[in-house]
């Protein structure tokens, strides 16, 4: 069909040359067959400079190289080839950044041809650029957070590791004095500076075991069946009890059902759960515990104290690491007693829960001898 | 055995490998990191040399079961199949090197048809501008326009590189010096070159064919460095008469 010259519209031939790209056709081996001026302009090309070269001397070293192993083959086995990244080498071996796309024509009325336009990448290019920075920051950025996480951990279990050691001197050196004899007023000032001694060792050893938690290996447990509950139950308390003179402690235990757990764990999670009951429990009421296991092996313990009743908004967060007591009088501690427990807890598959209604505040353990793991 | 290049997948060879199937058992596959391959098999460590590839390519021989056959390899799968042929002289009786190169670089006399800064230049461009790499999914494959959902499931794994290794295979392909390992070369050798080949010049084919103790060097009526696409019949016809030959 033929358009009268009056509309105005642009002729083929004017498409092609003016178009708002490059445009080239090929023969099948890469020779420039035919470009049009938009594309001689951003090379700064005489048309003749290009046409009967092959394209591929028009190309950077990178791109040849995609060239001839990614982007030939893809248009010979896929017929076309989309948004291939190309650096152009213009007139005075600058780089055009661009993007190609191609079509490869099979032979028909004409000879098999490429026809390729180019489209400048500039921009893209930029925000390509942009983007793979962004995700190299962030890499980064996430890489030195885990970095100071990690030293953070380390450097607190290192150093409840040295504080362990100088305050066993410091407790050995009181039960050396305890033993030589003194005033009256001297045995009451060691078992105070005892109690203080086993409660840092408490301290120390749930920094630890938060430190070992956060660095990945959680914590560990030495399972055993045993039937030692009672006594190492009652060598909790009777170290609380020395370290708490004034304060009433009620233990019964019932455990002669032996129980598969790790005692020294549990140990450490009744003494916490004690201590959390002695810091915020009244002081003129008992603090009452009982540990009892069913025929089945099956283990429940039961720490209570009286006093004011926990604030529902703060239940949720009992058992989480640093947090403490508001209405507590005096700093007992970090506040990771319970979170320890807790964790204890879960390394056994157990629930431990909490109550606190009326004035009585209850932690309860429970741990099935049918488990998961 | 046919190992494809650079760049690309088995597809390569989907005018070739057909043609040897009535006569011979055919074994074609993607390098690690390549095409339809298994991207989490990939060990930087182990395939930051060519050495990496060429254990591979013994591997799957000896889990086929080949012995005294033929390995075909293209471009950099030429020096693979030459590491593969001297650490297990038993798989290979015969190799067919397609445009080998067993140097990019220039070296001294030696013109590999690459300065250091070119090379640099393209590693720079691999992890800077890698879209050029992650980007080119290929459209329908030429005959299946009626059925779009084929060509779709093609395209996705078609010469696909993950472009992180795309960079450490570039890197293996382009730094690596096989030339000393040409004369250990035991395997009858047909070396396969083209004209016009900017990845390969004509005089590195002849150099390979020289330094293999038994090769022969045949210049194919094609350019670029893709024969088995461009001229898939030339090589065809130049593999046939190797191996028929005594």
């Amino acid at each position: 069909m033929t358009r009268p010259a009056a509309t105005g519209l642009p002729t083929p031939d004017d498409l092609f040359e003016n178009a708002p790209c490059g445009y080239l056709v090929l023969s099948e081996d890469g020779t420039i067959r035919m470009v049009n001026g938009t594309f001689c302009r951003w090379l700064s090309c005489a048309r003749a400079e290009l046409v009967g070269k092959r394209i591929a001397a028009r190309l950077s070293v990178s791109s040849r190289i995609a060239y001839e192993t990614h982007f030939m083959p893809l248009l010979r086995l896929g017929g076309a080839s989309h948004e291939i990244s190309f650096d152009f080498l213009d007139a005075g071996g600058g780089a055009f950044p661009a993007s190609v796309s191609a079509l490869f024509c099979p032979a028909g009325e004409q000879e098999s041809s490429i026809r390729l336009t180019v489209f400048p990448a500039v921009q893209r290019r930029r925000y390509e650029r942009g983007l793979l920075e962004a995700r190299e920051a962030s890499e980064v950025a996430r890489h030195s957070e885990l970095e100071t996480g990690k030293l953070r951990e380390q450097f607190v279990a290192v150093l409840g590791h040295d504080l362990r050691n100088p305050l066993a001197a410091v407790s050995a050196g009181v039960r050396a004095l305890s033993r030589e004899g003194t005033t009256e007023r001297g045995a009451r000032v060691l078992v105070l500076m005892e109690g203080s001694v086993q409660r840092m060792f408490g301290l120390i050893e749930n920094i630890l075991d938060f430190a070992r938690a956060r660095l990945g290996g959680g914590i560990v447990l030495t399972q055993c069946i045993t039937d030692q509950l009672p006594a190492i139950l009652s060598q909790v308390v009777d170290e609380l009890r020395a370290t708490n003179p004034d304060r009433v402690i009620d233990a019964t235990f019932d455990l002669r059902t032996p129980v598969e757990c790790d005692p020294s764990r549990i140990a450490q999670l009744v003494s916490n759960l004690l201590g959390n009951a002695i810091s915020h429990g009244a002081t003129d009421r008992p603090v009452r515990l009982s540990a009892v296991s069913t025929a089945s092996g099956d283990l429940t313990v039961i720490v209570t104290n009286e006093g004011p009743t926990i604030p529902p908004d703060a239940m949720d967060r009992l058992f989480e690491p640093f947090v403490r007591g508001a209405s507590s009088g005096y700093s007992e501690g970090l506040g990771l007693g319970l979170h320890i427990a807790s964790e204890i807890a879960k390394a056994h598959d157990a629930v431990l829960d909490v109550t606190s209604e009326d004035g009585v505040t209850s932690f309860r353990l429970r741990l099935s001898s049918v488990r998961a793991s | 055995m046919f190992a494809h290049g650079y760049g690309c997948d088995q597809g390569m060879w989907r005018y070739v490998a057909p043609q040897f199937s009535e006569e011979f058992r055919i074994l074609t596959f993607d390098h690690v990191g390549s095409g339809g391959s298994d991207s989490n098999a990939f060990d930087p460590a182990k395939y930051a040399t060519l050495k990496g590839y060429a254990e591979d390519v013994i591997e799957i021989a000896r889990e086929a079961s080949v012995q005294g056959g033929i390995f075909v390899g293209h471009s950099v799968s030429a020096m693979i199949g030459v590491l593969a042929a001297i650490d297990a002289p038993e798989l290979f009786d015969e190799l067919v090197l397609v445009c080998p190169s067993p140097y990019f670089l220039n070296d001294g006399d030696y013109l590999g048809g690459f300065t250091q800064g070119d090379i640099d230049e393209l590693l720079a461009s691999m992890s800077n501008n890698y879209a050029a790499w992650s980007n080119t999914m290929a459209p329908a494959i030429i005959g299946n326009a009626d059925r779009p959902e084929l060509g779709q499931e093609l395209a996705s794994a078609f010469c696909r590189m993950d472009p992180a290794i795309a960079g450490t295979f570039a890197r293996a392909t382009f730094t690596s010096d096989n030339r000393p390992d040409l004369p250990k070369v035991s395997a009858r050798t047909l070396v396969l070159q083209c004209r016009d080949d900017i990845l390969a010049g004509e005089h590195i084919g002849a150099y390979v064919a020289s330094q293999v103790p038994d090769a022969s060097l045949v210049i194919l009526d094609a350019t670029g460095h893709c024969p088995n696409l461009s001229a898939p019949h030339a090589v065809n016809e130049a593999i046939k008469a190797f191996v028929g030959s005594p």
